[in-house]
């Protein structure tokens, strides 16, 4: 026997695909906006995690439980002299301090917080992971060698009114980028993306740079320049990077040693508080993106709410007619929650069938977003759905209960 | 009261409509019809012949008087849904088939609703009523007389104490009415019990007795 409520679906086709309809949209967007926006956070707590590091030295403040703005930590912070202190005064803790300069770059037509590094510190900064392509900047450290021997030819004030010395200004650009100060390596996302390769120039803003070298995705940045011309070209000071990379000795635990190593020069994190601290400074965004599938959910159950009340009015015959049959309050009341059920399931299916192209364009669209379709949010959104059109049916199945069998079998 | 009386019928009154628009439509109707018996109710328009049809139907309750069935008086709807489910069988001058379903199945949801399970009977229905070749469509693939046939199949797939039929042949084609009749005198011929109600002088010879109404009385 064909069921009634399906037999009902089928019967009118374009009201239940429309209906259904409504509900995919808001299973769709409930996945993909959540997938979007946990999912590119993720990508990026997940770099960071990669570092093969315990500890990051932060400017102090940003070391604090409640300061969650490391996110958009860049530019000047950590005094360079902070590595070898720690490795000069606390060998039996730290094993390696890898200082990095944090620095907003622009492209592939978005901004990529680059990292300034120092080709010696890649085994620490990138987890162990090896270049796909080409070397590392400044591989050979031909260019940190010349850097260091011109430092000392200009003299001006760095912060903290420390003396400091810089590259004469006449000598600056120009010789950087012939001794290799211009140099980078890309991530393999970011080099599908702007279909750049090893040997390739590129210029980002003032400079142009010559990518040397493609590393594999999931590395901390998917920008790596060579330290020394990063810290002399964004930061202006040969002092201080932004953070430190700080790789405890074997056996050190890393909450003990971060109360030991802070000092009035550096605050320090838990690189696995990182993902938590991102999460935290995005907080607003996720409640944006809850509010927003709450609506197009809220928006979604209202359309089914107003079908199936179209519904029961339309059908006050055919309720009348299982009256007349018998049917209690309660076999009216299933058939009208278990058609809304099925428009919402159907619509579930859709919703779920479009997610993966809605998913695909995004990337496709934006190919450095990342859209992670996780098991939590579709069954968050079935869940959500199943309750809605429940709640959706109610009101129209008690009206259906209402219907006056007399008067619904008497009137033509 | 006699042994052999399925349905009474004892002082029903029956309005609609409050104030001014108040309609006194039974006024204090007797009625009683006995096991196997085929009676027609006749009466012009706006008699109450309906009326009394969807309270003995048990579809509204009577603003007073007593119905029995089987000697049950019902006394609320709970009861009246129980009576209505089990032991009565409507047959409407509109047919009322679900247009969605089949005509198999909207017999097959009639049983579904009152807690049935087909025994076969059905299968015979539709053999014995000449509608097998319908079995599979939809109200609108059908004819008007095999709609009314498959009606009167859902109305009797049960096996219902009382058959009710309010105008089954006001629908109905001169061929359509006399093999539907024909088929109502066979089943009251094999002891179902009907209560007919027609306007039609020629439907009203099918039935074993009938009986007049005329403002909201039996008059004869």
């Amino acid at each position: 026997m064909t069921f009634l409520p399906v037999a009902n679906i089928l019967h009118h086709k374009l009201r239940s695909v429309l209906s259904a309809f409504g509900i995919a949209v808001g299973i769709c967007m409930l996945v993909v906006l959540s997938g979007l926006s946990r999912g590119s956070l993720s990508e990026v707590a997940d770099r960071w995690e990669s570092v093969d590091a315990d500890l990051i030295a932060v400017p102090r403040g940003y070391d604090e439980a409640d300061n969650d703005n490391l996110i958009t930590l860049s530019g000047l912070g950590v005094p360079d002299s902070y590595a070898a202190y720690l490795l000069r005064e606390h060998g039996d803790l730290v094993r390696r301090a890898c200082p990095v300069f944090l620095y907003k770059l622009n492209l592939g037509g978005q901004g990529h917080m680059s990292s300034g590094i120092d080709a010696g510190d890649w085994d620490v900064v990138a987890g162990g992971k090896k270049l796909v392509a080409g070397r590392l900047p400044d591989a050979d450290g031909r260019f940190a060698r010349w850097f260091d021997e011109n430092l000392k030819q200009s003299k001006r004030t760095g912060p903290d009114d420390e003396d400091e010395e810089d590259i004469p200004p006449e000598r600056q650009l120009v010789d950087i980028a012939a001794n290799g100060g211009f140099e980078m390596v890309i991530d393999q996302r970011l080099a599908r993306v702007t279909k750049l390769r090893v040997g390739d120039d590129v210029t980002i803003g003032q400079h142009t740079w010559r990518v040397v070298g493609i590393a594999p995705e999931g590395v901390v940045s998917r920008i790596f320049v060579p330290r020394r011309t990063a810290q002399h070209v964004f930061g202006h000071s040969t002092l201080r990077s932004t953070i430190q990379f700080i790789q405890l000795q074997p056996g050190v635990d890393p909450q003990a040693a971060r109360t030991e190593l802070t000092n009035d020069y550096a605050g320090l994190i838990l690189v696995t508080d990182y993902r938590r601290k991102l999460e935290k400074q995005f907080e607003v965004m996720f409640k944006y993106v809850s509010v927003v599938n709450v609506i197009s959910l809220a928006i979604a159950f209202l359309f089914i709410m107003n079908t199936l009340y179209t519904m029961v009015l339309q059908r006050t015959r055919e309720i009348a007619i299982l009256r007349s049959c018998g049917a209690s309050g309660a076999f009216i009341v299933r058939q009208v929650l278990a058609e809304s059920l099925l428009l919402t399931l159907l619509g579930v299916a859709i919703g779920l069938a479009i997610t993966w192209p809605a998913k695909w364009g995004i990337e496709h669209a934006a190919p450095l977003l990342t859209v992670t379709i996780g098991w939590p949010y579709i069954a968050a959104g079935v869940g959500a759905a199943v309750l809605g059109a429940m709640i959706s049916a109610f009101y129209p199945a008690y009206r259906a209960t209402r219907v006056d069998m007399v008067e619904a079998l008497t009137l033509e | 009261m006699t042994d052999n009386d399925i349905l009474i019928a004892e002082g029903l009154h029956k309005s609609y409509g409050h104030g001014d628009a108040r309609v006194h439509v039974l006024r204090g109707l007797d009625l009683r019809v006995r096991a196997g018996e085929f009676v027609a109710v006749m009466g012009p328009s706006g008699c109450g012949k309906t009326t009394l049809l969807h309270v003995l139907g048990m579809m509204t309750p009577a603003d007073s008087g007593v119905v029995r069935f089987k000697g049950v008086s019902p006394t609320g709807a709970r009861q009246r849904n129980q009576l209505r489910r089990h032991e009565i069988g409507m047959v409407f001058q509109r047919f009322n088939l679900l247009a969605v379903l089949s005509a198999r199945d909207n017999v097959a949801i009639s049983l579904r609703v009152r807690g049935r399970r087909d025994d076969g009977h059905t299968a015979e229905l539709f053999r014995s009523l000449n509608v097998e070749h319908v079995a599979g469509r939809k109200p609108s693939q059908m004819s008007i007389g095999e709609q009314q046939r498959v009606a009167v199949i859902r109305a009797l797939a049960h096996r219902p104490g009382l058959l009710l039929a309010d105008e089954p042949t006001g629908n109905l084609d001169s061929a359509n009415s006399q093999e539907l009749l024909t088929i109502f005198r066979r089943l009251a011929h094999e002891g179902q019990t009907i209560l007919m109600i027609t306007h039609s002088p020629e439907a009203a010879t099918f039935a074993d007795r009938t009986v007049h109404m005329k403002d909201g009385v039996i008059t004869a």
